[in-house]
């Protein structure tokens, strides 16, 4: 049976209805297209997938869409409209696979544990994320 | 996934009513951060959840009488960062700030973490050491179960069918305490082996986990620690080299909180 | 020159830190079907029946394949093997039949409907015992499990043995390592009415797919065409032909729509062309001074149950046997053997982790009989400019000695911290556990604790923490790797009419960063700004021959086809501005619209193809394969926690010889990658077979280091110009990883006394050899037992 559930994504309110065994996840990406949140493992442990549930980093493949309803979702195509772009400076991207998981990470998380990256060995993505906590006086940081 | 139904009871009594009616393959959604993988790989076939995130007053976290009452579906972030569990009892905040990431502790609740059962709960060592008691409602009412006696074997708990548990209470008694979890990782791992010491008026409790079938209470002796638990040789370490983690970690475990 | 050495964002950067770049399994196509495949569950048996048709039944089912239902072409290097198994499967993981469906669940559920029935047979799963007599056979037709024997030797060994002031003996078992790719694998086919195949796969041998492809399907290469989407994660995971890639054409041929076959996690761990467990026996023998005198090695590489690269890995570990240190006297044997595991494949460095973890460990062992500093051990021995090894490597540049003297001058004993010019490690003979524990003087003195139990600040006396450097170095090519006839790579730089370029290349991105690496070159011969230069895509319909991306051959050869491109077309230019009569300092726009807006006017396309001066090795196995070699040195100090085994690498410093660093961006970015890589190797990452399946094909259980597993890293770049390098630049994609191991266990040798030949090192392991070594009463020995 599917459920009908309302959602604020990045900021647009979005109602839908789902099946009650797909995941926020999956919803993200086969029904609202935003392919910037990625499934490195789908059970929690790479952190690729992570968004904002009502400010808070979470783990999207573990929340069930149904019961993310009423929630406030955030993804790296919401954040983007804001701009700040730092790993972009300072190399913390490789393939990329990891970067939007890692930027929700570093914006709604207390520290960085659960994103797995295989490419950059992390010092520059800690040097980012210092980066964009403190950009520097005077210069703007985008170039999306 | 497999498809299944899903429904948010708003009540406790409601809660127990849809469990108990819905038979084996009805089960309680928390957090699902132990679920949902299990779900995922096919482990478990299940015909509805029941999720637990409308019920009012499971995510409630108070200190009243000189018992922290800690409702089953407070998550680790919270507990993680409750003054109120800091000032208490730290020994349970650190816990739950060595498991899993942030964005799974976002997710993750403290009755999730029990009733899942895990030998290697992280929650569980503490909660021994602290004495305690889980409130658990079912059709026949409210009842205290003893965290002593709450796990029975590797995923199995004392609660009964159309039992719901929904508030952990741990007696706010002066002490010191410490919890080494013991993994390879930093960060986002298991516990090779997890031991909890807390002092109180010179008496100190040791429980272990991943060292038995289930979290263990064991004597406060680094020797007889390792005599009383029973290790499984699997994935993450040999029997022998939990017995003895046990035995090394008990001794620190014991210096630190003298 | 203004561009080269500078730290330049990549040029996809935006777009991936949007979440805008596509990955495989981004794609959107009209009609995508999903599809699964059905795997064996036994690691060895006979398919006695396979039945599809309720599969075929179910609702959203598009096309079911079984081994009947496909040509039955085999493939691979030894056409050992076809994309759905027929009459035997041979691992835990064998493909025997695919669905398509709708989505991935109408997928997976069709699956669960095939009946099958295989009668088990007996299975070999350990390489040392695979050769036995009498050991099931993984090809009964072969009559044999050794898939191939590599021999080399140069000088006379027996010789250089008996002249031998010490030696040095021991095993060293290397564990199988997954690469671990954060996107999993996966390939989305698509063929059009022509019977054209599109195939859009994030492999790293665009054209060699197309070839290998193209005969397993049974139409001609042009027919098929690879797309290459945004790739995430390479690092040799993607470097052949893989069951999945056939499958999706397969199956889309069959379905009469696009096909995606993604793996989730679990089956891409499974899956996984893992480096392969490797076993060496080794010799090193030295004479009283610390000159190397004979080094002898007998070494066996689990092939897996079909051949794929993991059989190659010896050719690489016999040029670094060969070459690594000036030796007069090298023996080497390797055997490539069948086990009932996964296919073994290619992991960054390609056999010389392995054998430098044993080359490695035995130099420290030797410094430690001989009683030298052991990076003086090194360098006594180190490569030279210029030299020619007996092996045939021809040693151009060469920064070894420097790196060595980079790393000792940054990790000075720990506790004392000189200005420099210091012996690096104690000598072996000191009482290594007090003087280690010395530094303890420098812990905090409150005592703090840590995750896993850790007490600092306790009286040194007492604690059990130890700490120890150790240092080790690399030996690879960096100039191409010769091991096809062809090591070129074509490209091609377009002048538009607006003075733009467009850069055609062979090579292919995996996240290194070779496209901004191109345009930069590009750029700078051209005389143009980085934003007038932009890459063409990835499409072997457009793009140029390469091999692909391996052997750490990117920047070296593409970057050399890409420089003498965009000097072809800036020829070009100067040609016709004087043909046309325009002004030397005409711009780009302006000269190539007066030729386009001209009777028989031209293109400005320059185009060059660079294979570079090496050579596939000979019968004897020498000859030059690269036409430039690279170097490297790292020394880690580490902290032993001498109760639970646990290692805890404190600093890493990491030096390499990289020619020229057209980006010290991306130099430390491969450098701190591949130290990452390497820690994970060194302690923490094993795939760990049951029945030969992986038990652990998860990212909790595989554990891969986290965020905060990560030592600091100093990364040192030496430049030494290459001759033959674009602008002076070699390869520096795979040495980072090569010596991390060596570094830490000779570092845990250091701190504790004891040597560990066995990786991962474990808490589990170095706690049982540290136990078994406290059995045994010699403590003044550096080394433990075997
Ligand atoms: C990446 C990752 C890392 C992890 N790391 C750790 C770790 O370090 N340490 C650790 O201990 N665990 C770890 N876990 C396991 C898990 O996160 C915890 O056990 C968590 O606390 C489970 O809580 P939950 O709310 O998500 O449970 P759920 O998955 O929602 O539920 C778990 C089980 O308990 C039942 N249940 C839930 N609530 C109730 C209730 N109120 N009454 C009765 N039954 C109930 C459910 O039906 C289910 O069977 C990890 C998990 C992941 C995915
Ligand atoms: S995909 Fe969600 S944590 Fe890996
Ligand atoms: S950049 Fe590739 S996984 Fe992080």
């Amino acid at each position: 049976m599917r459920h009908s559930i309302a959602m604020t994504v990045n900021g647009r309110r979005t109602v839908l209805d789902v099946e009650p065994h797909r995941t926020l996840l999956e919803v993200l990406r086969d029904r609202l297209d935003l392919l910037g949140t990625r499934e490195g493992c789908g059970v929690g442990e790479c952190g690729a997938c992570t968004v904002l549930l009502n400010g808070r980093a979470v783990v999207s493949c573990l929340v069930l869409a149904v019961s993310a309803d009423g929630a406030e979702i955030t993804t790296i195509e919401g954040l983007a409209k804001e701009g700040r772009l730092d790993p972009i400076r300072t190399g913390a991207i490789q393939c990329g696979f990891c970067t939007p998981g890692m930027i929700m990470a570093a914006k709604g998380a207390s520290v960085l544990e659960g994103n797995l990256c295989r490419c950059t060995g992390y010092a520059k993505i800690h040097e980012a994320i210092a980066q964009s906590a403190s950009p520097p006086a005077g210069r703007e940081t985008t170039s999306a | 996934m497999r498809p299944f139904d899903y429904v948010e009871p708003r009540s406790v009594d409601e809660a127990v009513a849809l469990l108990s009616r819905g038979g084996e393959r009805t089960r309680l959604l928390a957090g699902g951060t132990d679920l949902i993988p299990r779900l995922r790989r096919r482990q478990w076939r299940i015909d509805r959840l029941i999720g637990l995130r409308r019920i009012d007053g499971l995510r409630d976290l108070t200190l009243e009488d000189g018992v922290l009452a800690i409702g089953a579906g407070v998550t680790l972030e919270e507990l993680a960062a409750s003054t109120t569990v800091s000032d208490v009892c730290p020994l349970l905040a650190e816990a739950a700030r060595l498991m899993a990431s942030p964005q799974v502790r976002a997710l993750a609740t403290i009755g999730g973490n029990l009733c899942h059962a895990s030998p290697a709960a992280d929650l569980a060592p503490p909660l021994l050491c602290l004495n305690a008691t889980l409130r658990a409602i079912g059709p026949s009412g409210g009842r205290d179960i003893p965290i002593g006696e709450f796990f029975t074997g590797p995923g199995r708990s004392a609660l009964r069918d159309g039992e719901l548990l929904v508030q952990v209470r741990v007696p706010a008694v002066e002490g010191r305490g410490v919890y080494l979890k013991f993994s390879p990782r930093r960060a986002m791992d298991l516990a090779v082996v997890g031991v909890a010491c807390f002092r109180s008026h010179g008496v100190a409790t040791v429980a272990v986990g991943a060292a038995a079938p289930t979290p263990l209470r064991v004597p406060a002796s680094p020797d007889e620690a390792a005599a009383r638990c029973s290790p499984i040789d699997d994935l993450r370490a040999s029997a022998e080299y939990r017995r003895e983690m046990v035995r090394v970690l008990t001794r620190r475990a014991l210096e630190i909180v003298p | 020159m203004t561009l080269i050495g500078q730290r330049i964002p990549k040029l996809d950067a935006a777009d991936k830190a949007t979440g805008r770049s596509r990955y495989i399994q981004d794609l959107r196509l009209p009609g995508l079907l999903e599809a699964r495949v059905l795997r064996s569950t036994v690691p060895h048996g006979r398919i006695v029946s396979v039945d599809v048709s309720r599969a075929r039944e179910a609702p959203g089912v598009f096309a079911v394949l079984a081994s009947q239902d496909i040509p039955p072409k085999r493939y691979g290097y030894a056409k050992d093997t076809t994309a759905l198994k027929g009459d035997r499967v041979r691992r835990i993981g064998d493909e025997i039949a695919a669905v398509a469906a709708v989505d991935a669940d109408a997928a997976a559920e069709a699956l669960d409907l095939i009946r099958f029935e295989i009668e088990p047979l007996p299975a070999v799963f350990d390489p040392e015992r695979t050769l036995d007599p009498g050991a099931p056979l993984v090809h009964e037709d072969r009559g044999s499990n050794l898939v191939r024997t590599h021999d080399y030797a140069h000088g006379r060994v027996e010789e250089g043995f008996a002249r031998a002031a010490h030696v040095v003996e021991g095993t060293f078992r290397l564990p199988a390592q997954a690469h671990g790719c954060l996107g999993p694998a996966g390939a989305v086919a698509e063929w059009d009415a022509r019977g054209r195949l599109t195939l859009h796969d994030p492999t790293q041998i665009p054209f060699l797919i197309q070839r290998d492809l193209a005969d397993t399907l049974g139409i001609p290469p042009s027919d098929l065409r690879i797309i290459q989407p945004t790739i995430a994660g390479g690092f040799g995971a993607r470097l052949d032909l893989y069951p999945h890639e056939i499958i999706s054409a397969l199956l889309a041929r069959a379905a009469g729509r696009p096909v995606r076959l993604a793996m989730d996690r679990e089956e891409d761990f499974a899956t996984d062309p893992v480096r392969p467990r490797t076993v060496v026996r080794m010799r090193t023998a030295a004479a009283a001074d610390g000159a190397l005198l004979a080094r002898e090695a007998d070494v066996i590489v689990d092939c897996g149950a079909y051949v794929s690269w993991g059989a190659v890995t010896p050719i690489v570990m016999m040029h670094t046997m060969g070459s690594f240190y000036r030796v007069p006297h090298v023996k080497y044997r390797a055997r490539t053997v069948y086990t009932n595991t996964a296919p073994t494949g290619a992991f960054r460095g390609f056999g010389n982790p392995e054998i430098t973890f044993a080359i490695e460990s035995q130099m420290d062992e030797l410094a430690a009989r001989i009683g030298i500093d052991p990076v003086e051990m090194r360098l006594r021995n180190a490569n030279q400019p210029g030299e020619v090894t007996p092996q045939g490597s021809r040693i151009t540049s060469c920064g070894m000695k420097e790196c060595l003297e980079a790393v000792r001058e940054r990790m000075p004993p720990p506790g004392t911290r000189p200005p420099g010019g210091r012996p690096l490690l104690r000598a072996a003979g000191e009482n290594l556990v007090a003087s280690a524990t010395q530094t303890e003087t420098e812990s905090p003195s409150s005592p703090a604790i840590c995750p896993a139990g850790r007490i600092e600040g306790t009286e040194p006396a007492r604690s059990p923490l130890r700490r120890g450097i150790g240092v080790a170095a690399v030996f690879h090519v960096g100039g191409g790797a010769r091991i096809y006839r062809s090591d070129g790579c074509g490209a091609m730089v377009k002048i538009d009419d607006f003075g733009k370029a467009t850069v055609v290349v062979g090579a292919t991105d995996i996240g290194q960063g070779m496209e901004t690496v191109a345009a930069q070159m590009a750029a700078e011969e051209l005389g143009v700004p980085l934003e007038a230069v932009r890459i063409a895509p990835a499409d072997t319909d457009v793009r140029p021959w390469d091999v692909g991306v391996h052997a750490s051959r990117t920047t070296f050869i593409a970057g050399n086809a890409v420089r003498a491109a965009a000097k072809d077309a800036k020829r070009q230019i100067e040609a016709a501005r004087t043909a046309l009569g325009l002004p030397p300092d005409t711009p780009y726009d302006k000269v190539v619209r007066s030729e386009h807006f001209r009777d028989q006017g031209s293109l400005v396309i320059g185009r060059a193809y660079f294979d570079p001066p090496n050579a596939m090795v000979d019968a004897e196995n020498k000859g030059n394969v690269s036409a430039a070699y690279v170097f490297g040195a790292h020394a880690a100090e580490v902290e032993v926690d001498v109760e639970t085994g646990q290692v805890r690498v404190l600093r890493v410093v990491a030096a390499h010889d990289v020619g020229r660093a057209i980006n010290p961006m991306y130099v430390e970015g491969q450098i701190e990658g591949g130290v990452m890589q390497g820690i994970g190797y060194a302690l923490l990452e094993e795939v760990i077979l049951r029945e030969g399946g992986m038990s652990n094909p998860n990212f909790l259980d595989y554990r891969m280091p986290g965020p905060q597993d990560m030592p600091s890293i100093e990364t040192v770049i030496v430049e030494t110009n290459d001759p033959s390098g674009p602008f002076g630049a070699k390869g520096i994609g795979e040495p980072p990883l090569v010596p991390v191991a060596a570094a830490i266990a000779n570092a845990v040798a250091n701190a504790t006394g004891v040597r560990l030949r066995e990786l991962p090192m474990t808490p589990e392991r170095v706690w049982r050899a540290l136990r078994a070594w406290a059995d045994v009463e010699a403590p003044g020995e550096i080394c433990g037992k075997e």
